[in-house]
Parts: structure tokens; C-alpha cells; sequence
């Protein structure tokens, strides 16, 4: 629908007018102006509503009586659509109402976006290309809550009782999973590309490939795009290449995906690489693809050497970080570790690599496999189980692309504010909550499936090309994500114990996330549809949820939410992450949130704050290892936190008020907001909440002199 | 001897492993750059942790832990240090000691019992009378040191050498004699030295290795 075109000039109506003697003009959203003709409105109204004539002829002649009475010589198009509209509610005509509303944006919220920037996604930056992104979401996300979903979805998204992520790109999924070997095979060939690539045949320009089809993915994605065993399908392209054209190409991708802020909206691709030290089982046997988009007459298990000096190159370039020194934002590098992992010669020596570069940087995002599982991860912590299908798949890796169509998280706290301690309430309540946010994810799937309908003429042509037998996006193999925030806070309320407080307040936690887990299957059964939990990284919307509580349930949400509520800088605790300022050790945190990801099959992590100080990469291998084998935690990383200074161009360790080299106040502080790094500055006020309140594991991390034993002092 | 500390994961006290870290009181040096001084000084200031608390802890982490660090303070100057350890050797874990090699006789008795699985002995300086007694703010047996880095250099029991790096005392020059006096080792750690609390005020002046004072003087300051 975009903006609405109002009253068109039409030289023939506009000869016809009636109201000759009056020199009224209207301002049209077609640049033009053009003079007053009733008969306009009463065109919208039949075009766009199913108002009959004679209603329309009546509301016109009203509209055009009181403008007329005004005795102005100048309307705007929206002025008259908003008459029209309190003329339709005089008469009780609410859903015509609807039909014919107008999208748009006041004035003085436009002069605030474009003057001041975005703060609801950090990974968005200010500029003129930030401002349209901004715009066109605020308008699709109005279309969206009024026009895709039913009305019952679109209030409990305002109300907060969930909250529909991504409204403002609701005509496309939420995100995507591939690897390189589509455009190994295919080249790049788009629909509506100015021009086809046939396969790449040299490094270089498979990189090149690369960037410009995640960025085609980018505009066709809400979020993340993901791409799997990077290191070992760029192999094949390595071969006969020095130590330091290999470095040259490890430092080009990285830059590459670092420095992409300049494609849609401002904003870098939020890209996730995988990373194996292992050629992972099910890609032994497979042929691998090299240059040409030819097969290379040997088996991905050929090239484990290749592409382990490409991943070790990777995170040398990791280590040194930007030209400043600062950590790279993106691409973010997931290392899966399998048992495989450790059958693999000189797995220890790459992990204390990578444990370097996580001690130093924090790059590093640390996947546990375990058992036969092989997953492929995206977003902050989305992952995909592959399933019997996807390993025949992975014979033909190119026709393994997954995505999740949407993600709906569920304001955990309010269900057991509204609970009022009833444990029979509190899961009815849950339960009403999920079967509502199906409901939200089967209408966004009808939308998208409709405009999937219309092929590759359509507006999501490229994810209908079809190169090899089936669509680019596989909708069969779609998951839709149902995440939660606060469920420290809802058991806080219900049980009057937070999750690190008690073993019994850890139970209750399990149980309601059992019972999640249990309805999503069943709703997949019913509906042949794949509904999974995730933990939300809920950047924004934990503080949303926390604000609008304070709003409704000021009593009960005062009694748990976090942050400080003086200075607005409230915030609900992520997911079912334990309360981020609770004193824990590591181990304690990995191990019991560890117990809840296995519930949560799209993905969990558990986050280790290091502040300023830099464990040793041996013990933190050692770590590694431990909770591999040790726990059930899905995935960790570790979040060090540095000061960068405008002035000098230094980057430092920890968070500083000035630049210690220098001494400027001209400084940057960079650290996790969720799933990536980010400059603090950029921060929404729930996240700075929570920034105060991490506990950076100081006594077990940092340098042995900073330890003060009086923080061990038993009270 | 009370137990004034407890950390119970530590990843940076015994390099490659994870260890629990238990601080004893009281020391009988005085290193003006010293970070624990509360510790030295007043270690009535703290509450002893039950030692129940301690095991009952280090069993529930026994998995994860490949050790523990006993530090301080001076560890050897308790007479019932061997008892410690004794305990911490029957939960299955490992002993680093810290120590600053003033009580050879301890460690020859640590040692012989086979109580010390790694011993992270402090050099404060140049082995001279004036040069580490400066650094430990008391005077210093010179032969005592020797005979308690002989435990290591000579192989008897694993461990390393480690240095709190003043800037201001530890030029080029005093380091580069150190590693000759040193050059048996084993190993041989650089600390930085942490200026946020020294026991000698005066340290503090010395904030950020410089980098303060050399733009103060940038500014004109």
C-alpha cells in the first residue's frame, strides 16, 4: 500500500468541477495541486471500502460543506481523509474506517529522525539512509498491525503482551541460513539483476559473490543471514595459494562484512559465519565444488587441511582486530565443537586460538554439538537441528538454506502478574498466550505466501528463483520462533525466589519452559508447521515490556523489574537468563542455564561478562571443554569491554569516562549489547539498565592483583 | 590461620587451569606495591570462611576444578599449612602454592611430604641486599631466597618464577640482570604491577604507567 496516492489529477474530473467561484486548492500527494472536486472522496471511498454509493455521495457533501465553511484556501489530501474518517466514525462505520486510514508520520516525528538517531536497533546508525529505514518501517509497521494481522494479534503487540518482531519488514521472513555452494554452482544470477555472473573462478571474486548475494539476502531478510562451514567450502579456492594470500583473502572477508554499513538503510548485514576445525560427517563424502562451479574430483575430507589453515588465518585477523584495534562487529565467527572436534589432530593448540581471540576481542561464539547432532547456526543464537532430510540434503549442499519466517516473544512477567500466584492460571494463562502467538505466526505466512504467489514478477522474486528444482526459500523447511523475556521475573513474582536464589525456583523455571516446549509441539502437529522456542535477544523489546508494565502493573512489575526505575533505565531479564548482575561463578551460570537449552531447540546462550580483565586462553580451553562435556549448554561467549578514543585513535580495555593514552573524553565504549558488539553510545536506556548491572566475573577473571578479598567476604 | 578469601573458579591463577583460590593472612614483607595489604595488615577486617563452606564447595565443583591456589599473605607462615593441604590433596585436588621464599624450611617439608604439586615463587628484584629489599620493604636473607628457588630450578618440585613489574624499579636493565639470575628457570611470569590500592600511597602517583603524566605534561599541567 506504501503512501497513499490521494485524489489524482485527472484533467477530465477537474473539468467538471462544481465549485467553480471558489478558488480552494488541494495539495496532493502526487506533488500536484489541484482544485477541489467532491467527487474524489466519494472514488476513494468506493475504491478502497465497501461503503455503498449513497453513504459515500453524503459523506462527501459533509466534508465538502465544512471545508467550505472554514473558508480556507489551501487543504492538504490527508486533511480531507482524516474529515472523511470522523465522518465514517459519526456513522459507526469502524471497519470502513480502518479500510480507509491513512499511513504516515507527523512532521515533527520526521524532524526528529532525521536530526536524532535510532535507538531501537543498535545496529542501525544515523544517516539519511537510517532515516528512510526508520520511515518505511514505522509505515509498514502500521500496515502490518492493521492489515496483515487480525485485531486481536495487532492489540495484545500493543498492549505488550508479545511483541511481534520485525513489523516494520513484515513482507519478508525473518531470517536466513545457506552456504557458499548456491553461488559456488549457480553464480550470481538474480532476478531483475542488471547482469548474471556465471561461477566464480577465482578467490577473489567468490568473496565478491559472496558479499553482493548476502547483501541481495539482506534486503530480502529481516535479520541475520547465516552462512555454514565457510572455512570448508571456501577451500577448494585456496588451493596453490601462499600462507599470506590466504591471510590477505581471511582479512578481506572480515573487512568486508565489518564495513558493509552502507547498504540497506545504513545498517551492516548481521552476518553469522560457521566455522568448523573438523570437516563436519556429513560433508566428508560429499564432491567438492571448486572453481568454475566444477567439481574438483575430490571429497570435502580432501581439503580439511586448507580449510583449517583458513580458519586459523580467520582468527589471526580476529585477533588483531580493526585498523584501530577495536573488535570486529561483524562477521560474528560461530566454532561449532563436536566430539569430532576432539578426534581432530591439533584441536587443542586451535582451541587456545580461538580462546585467545575470546579472552581478547570476544569474537568467538563457542556452539556445543553434542552426540550426532550437526547444527547450523544464524542470528544471535538461532540454530537448526538438521533433520534425516537435511542430511540427504547435504549431499547437494546448495539446496540447504533454511530460514525462520518470524519470531513472537512472549511477555513472561505480566503472565504471572495477572496469575496473582495461581499456578493453574499461570499456565492457562502461558497457554493462551502461545496458541495466540501461532495464531500471529499463521497470518504473517499467509501474507508472505501470498506475495510468494506471485513468482518471480512478484516483490520477493528472489526468493522464488528456482535453480535447482525448488525455490530459493524453502517455506516447507521454515521454522517460526516463539521466544519469552523475564522468565527470572515471572518466577521472581510467582514464586517469590529468583532463578539463582533457589534449586526450587530453577524447577519452576523448567517447568514453565517444559510447558512451552510441550504446546509449540503440539501446535506443530496440528498445524505441519515447525513452531520452536527461542530465546529472544530481545534487544529492544525487554525494555519495552518493562516500561509498559510500569505502566499497567506499576505495583507488580515495581516489586521485580530490574534497572533503575528513576532514571528510566528499566529493563526485564532476557530469555531465561539468570539475573545478569548476580554474583556467580562462570562455571555455576554455564552449568544451570545450560539446564534449559535443551527445551529451547532454536538456539540458547549463556553469556560471561569479562569487563576488563583477560582470563588465560589455556584455562579458558580448559573451560571450554568442561562444559562440553560436562552440561548441556548450548553455546557461550565471553564479552570484554573496551574504550575506543576519537582522539587519538587508541583502543583501550574496560569502560573509561577518558581515554587513558591520551587522557581525551572523546571516547567510545564497545562491548555485547546482545548478540554482537556495538559502540555503547548507540544503546536503548533498558540496555544501558542493564550494562550497569552486568557482573563481570571480576574475582574469576581478572588479573590476580585487582583481587580484593573483601568482595569474598561471606555476609 | 583463618581462610580470609575464596574464589571458587578461577581461570588466571594456575595458567591452563581452573582452580579455586584460598588467601591466608598475614605476611611478613612489606612490598610497598603490595595489592592485598588489607590482607597483611588487617586481617582481622575479614570473617574466616568455615572451612565446611570450603569443602562442601570445592566437592560440589570437583568436576570443573583441576586444583587450588593457596595464596595470601605469606601461606608459610602457618604452622597448620601442611594440614591444609593435607585436606585439599583428600578431596582429589591439586596444590599451587604462592609463596615469597622466606620459609625454605617449609617448603622443604611441603615438599618432602609431596603436600605441593606447583610452586609459584615471587622475585622482587635483583638477588642484592639493597635492590630486593627495596622491593619487599624489609631486609631480605639473600641466601634463604636462594635456597627456596632452588626447589625449582633444580627440578624437585614444578613451578615458576614471577615478577611484579614496577616501571619505575624495573628498568631494562634490572630486568635484563634478573633473567641472567634467572636464566635456569623454568618459567619466569611478568605481573603488571596494579596501581589502583599499593600499600604505599606514594605508588599511586604512578598511575597508568605514564600515559596520564606524559599528557599532563602535554597539556602544560
Amino acid at each position: 500500500m506504501g503512501t497513499i496516492v490521494e485524489l489524482h489529477q485527472d484533467p477530465k474530473v477537474s473539468e467538471v468541477k462544481e465549485t467553480t467561484d471558489l478558488a480552494l486548492f488541494v495539495r496532493t500527494s502526487n506533488e500536484d495541486l489541484v482544485t477541489w472536486n467532491r467527487q474524489r472522496i466519494v472514488d476513494a471511498l468506493v475504491r478502497e471500502t465497501l461503503v455503498d454509493f449513497d453513504t459515500a455521495e453524503a459523506i462527501s457533501k459533509e466534508v465538502e460543506e465544512f471545508i467550505f465553511s472554514t473558508k480556507i484556501s489551501m487543504v492538504t489530501a490527508p486533511l480531507i481523509r482524516e474529515l472523511v474518517d470522523s465522518k465514517l466514525i459519526e456513522r459507526g462505520l469502524e471497519k470502513a474506517r480502518i479500510m480507509h486510514t491513512r499511513l504516515g508520520v507527523p512532521l515533527y516525528d520526521v524532524d526528529q529522525m532525521i536530526v536524532h538517531p535510532n535507538k531501537e536497533n543498535a545496529n542501525v546508525p544515523h544517516g539519511p539512509e537510517a532515516t528512510n529505514l526508520t520511515l518505511a518501517e514505522g509505515i509498514k509497521k502500521e500496515y502490518a498491525l492493521l492489515s496483515v494481522f487480525s485485531s486481536q494479534v495487532g492489540d495484545a503487540h500493543m498492549r505488550g503482551d508479545f511483541h511481534l518482531h520485525d513489523l516494520g519488514f513484515i513482507d519478508r521472513p525473518y531470517c536466513s541460513g545457506q552456504s557458499l555452494e548456491y553461488i559456488k554452482r549457480f553464480g550470481l544470477n538474480l532476478p531483475n539483476a542488471l547482469s548474471m555472473a556465471k561461477p566464480a573462478k577465482h578467490p577473489e571474486v567468490l568473496l565478491a559473490h559472496m558479499v553482493k548475494f548476502a547483501a541481495a539476502l539482506q534486503s530480502h531478510f529481516a535479520g541475520a543471514i547465516g552462512w555454514d562451514a565457510v572455512n570448508l567450502f571456501f577451500a577448494p579456492y585456496l588451493e596453490g595459494l601462499s600462507d599470506r594470500e590466504i591471510k590477505q583473502l581471511a582479512q578481506m572477508m572480515i573487512f568486508e562484512f565489518s564495513q558493509q554499513a552502507v547498504a540497506r538503510g545504513g545498517q551492516a548485514i548481521f552476518t553469522d559465519i560457521n566455522l568448523y576445525w573438523e570437516v563436519p560427517r556429513h560433508f566428508e563424502k560429499v564432491p567438492a565444488i571448486g572453481p568454475g562451479g566444477k567439481y574438483t574430483g575430490k571429497t570435502y575430507l580432501d581439503y580439511l587441511p586448507l580449510a583449517q589453515k583458513f580458519v586459523w588465518l580467520l582468527f589471526d585477523v580476529f585477533k588483531e582486530g580493526d585498523g584501530a584495534g577495536r573488535p570486529f562487529f561483524f562477521p560474528k565467527p560461530l566454532v561449532h565443537i563436536t566430539e569430532k572436534f576432539f578426534q581432530t589432530p591439533n584441536h587443542q593448540e586451535f582451541l587456545n586460538h580461538i580462546c585467545e581471540v575470546a579472552a581478547l576481542k570476544g569474537n568467538t561464539y563457542f556452539v556445543f554439538d553434542r552426540g550426532q547432532t550437526a547444527k547450523i547456526s544464524e542470528c544471535c543464537r538461532l540454530s537448526f537441528k538438521l533433520e534425516a532430510q537435511d542430511l540427504l540434503d547435504a549431499h547437494e549442499p546448495w539446496r540447504m538454506r533454511y530460514c525462520a519466517l518470524q519470531n513472537v516473544t512472549i511477555n513472561f512477567p505480566r503472565l504471572a502478574y495477572q496469575a496473582e500466584g495461581n499456578d493453574t492460571t499461570l499456565f492457562a494463562k502461558l497457554a493462551e498466550s502461545v496458541e495466540l502467538a501461532v495464531e500471529a505466526h499463521l497470518q504473517k505466512n499467509a501474507f508472505i505466501l501470498k506475495l510468494l504467489s506471485l513468482g518471480e514478477r512478484g516483490p520477493l522474486s528472489l526468493l522464488t528463483m528456482d535453480r535447482d528444482g525448488s525455490p530459493y526459500l524453502r517455506l516447507q523447511r521454515a521454522t517460526y520462533l516463539i521466544g519469552m523475556v523475564g522468565l527470572n521475573e515471572l518466577v521472581q513474582y510467582h514464586t517469590g525466589e529468583e532463578l539463582h536464589e533457589s534449586q526450587k525456583a530453577i524447577k519452576f523455571g523448567l517447568k514453565v519452559i517444559a510447558y512451552m516446549k510441550l504446546l509449540t509441539d503440539r501446535f506443530s502437529q496440528k498445524y505441519g508447521m515447525r513452531f520452536v522456542l527461542e530465546q529472544t535477544p530481545a534487544e529492544s523489546t525487554a525494555y519495552r515490556f518493562a516500561k509498559l508494565d510500569l505502566q499497567k502493573y506499576p505495583e507488580q512489575a515495581g516489586k521485580v523489574i530490574k534497572g533503575d526505575k528513576a532514571q528510566g533505565e528499566v529493563y526485564y531479564t532476557n530469555s531465561t537468563l539468570f539475573n545478569i548482575s548476580a554474583q556467580m561463578n562462570p562455571v555455576d551460570r554455564v552449568r544451570y542455564e545450560g539446564l534449559f537449552h535443551p527445551l529451547i531447540e532454536a538456539g540458547a546462550l549463556t553469556h560471561i561478562w569479562i569487563g576488563e580483565s583477560r582470563p588465560d586462553k589455556e584455562s579458558l580451553a580448559n573451560f571450554i571443554i568442561k562444559t562440553f562435556k560436562l552440561t548441556k549448554n548450548d553455546q557461550i561467549a565471553f564479552s570484554p569491554e573496551f574504550t575506543t578514543c576519537r582522539a587519538c585513535g587508541q583502543t583501550s580495555r574496560g569502560l573509561m569516562e577518558k581515554c587513558p593514552y591520551c587522557g581525551s573524553a572523546e571516547v567510545d565504549g564497545i562491548t555485547r549489547i546482545t548478540g554482537y558488539f556495538t559502540k555503547i553510545s548507540s544503546w536503548n536506556k533498558g540496555k544501558i539498565g542493564e550494562l550497569r548491572d552486568r557482573y563481570r566475573n571480576t574475582p574469576y577473571f581478572s588479573m590476580r592483583e585487582a583481587v580484593s578479598p573483601g568482595v569474598e567476604e561471606p555476609t | 590461620m583463618g581462610i580470609k578469601g575464596f574464589i571458587e573458579t578461577s581461570f588466571l591463577d594456575w595458567p591452563g587451569k581452573i582452580c579455586a583460590v584460598l588467601f591466608l593472612p598475614y605476611c611478613n614483607l612489606r612490598c610497598p606495591y603490595c595489592h592485598n595489604h588489607e590482607l597483611v595488615l588487617h586481617p582481622d577486617r575479614f570473617s574466616d570462611f568455615p572451612w565446611d563452606t570450603i569443602q562442601q564447595r570445592l566437592e560440589v565443583l570437583r568436576n570443573w576444578l583441576d586444583g587450588v591456589c593457596i595464596t595470601g599473605g605469606e601461606p608459610t607462615l602457618h604452622s597448620d599449612l601442611p594440614e591444609l593441604l593435607d585436606r585439599i590433596h583428600g578431596l582429589g585436588l591439586a596444590v599451587k602454592l604462592d609463596t615469597n621464599g622466606t620459609h625454605p624450611e617449609m617448603l622443604e617439608f611441603l615438599i618432602s611430604q609431596k603436600l605441593v604439586d606447583y610452586l609459584a615463587m615471587d622475585i622482587k628484584g635483583p638477588l642484592d641486599q639493597k635492590s630486593y629489599g627495596r622491593s619487599a620493604g624489609v631486609r631480605i636473607s639473600i641466601p634463604e631466597i636462594k635456597k627456596s628457588m632452588e626447589f625449582i630450578l633444580s627440578g624437585r618440585v614444578a613451578g615458576e618464577f614471577r615478577t611484579t613489574v614496577v616501571p619505575e624499579w624495573h628498568t631494562a636493565p634490572v630486568l635484563a640482570q634478573m633473567a641472567l639470575e634467572l636464566k635456569e628457570a623454568p618459567k619466569w611470569t611478568h605481573q603488571a604491577f596494579n596501581p589502583a590500592q599499593p600499600l604505599d600511597p606514594a605508588l599511586r602517583v604512578e598511575r597508568g604507567h605514564g600515559f596520564e603524566r606524559a599528557a599532563n605534561k602535554a597539556n602544560g599541567s
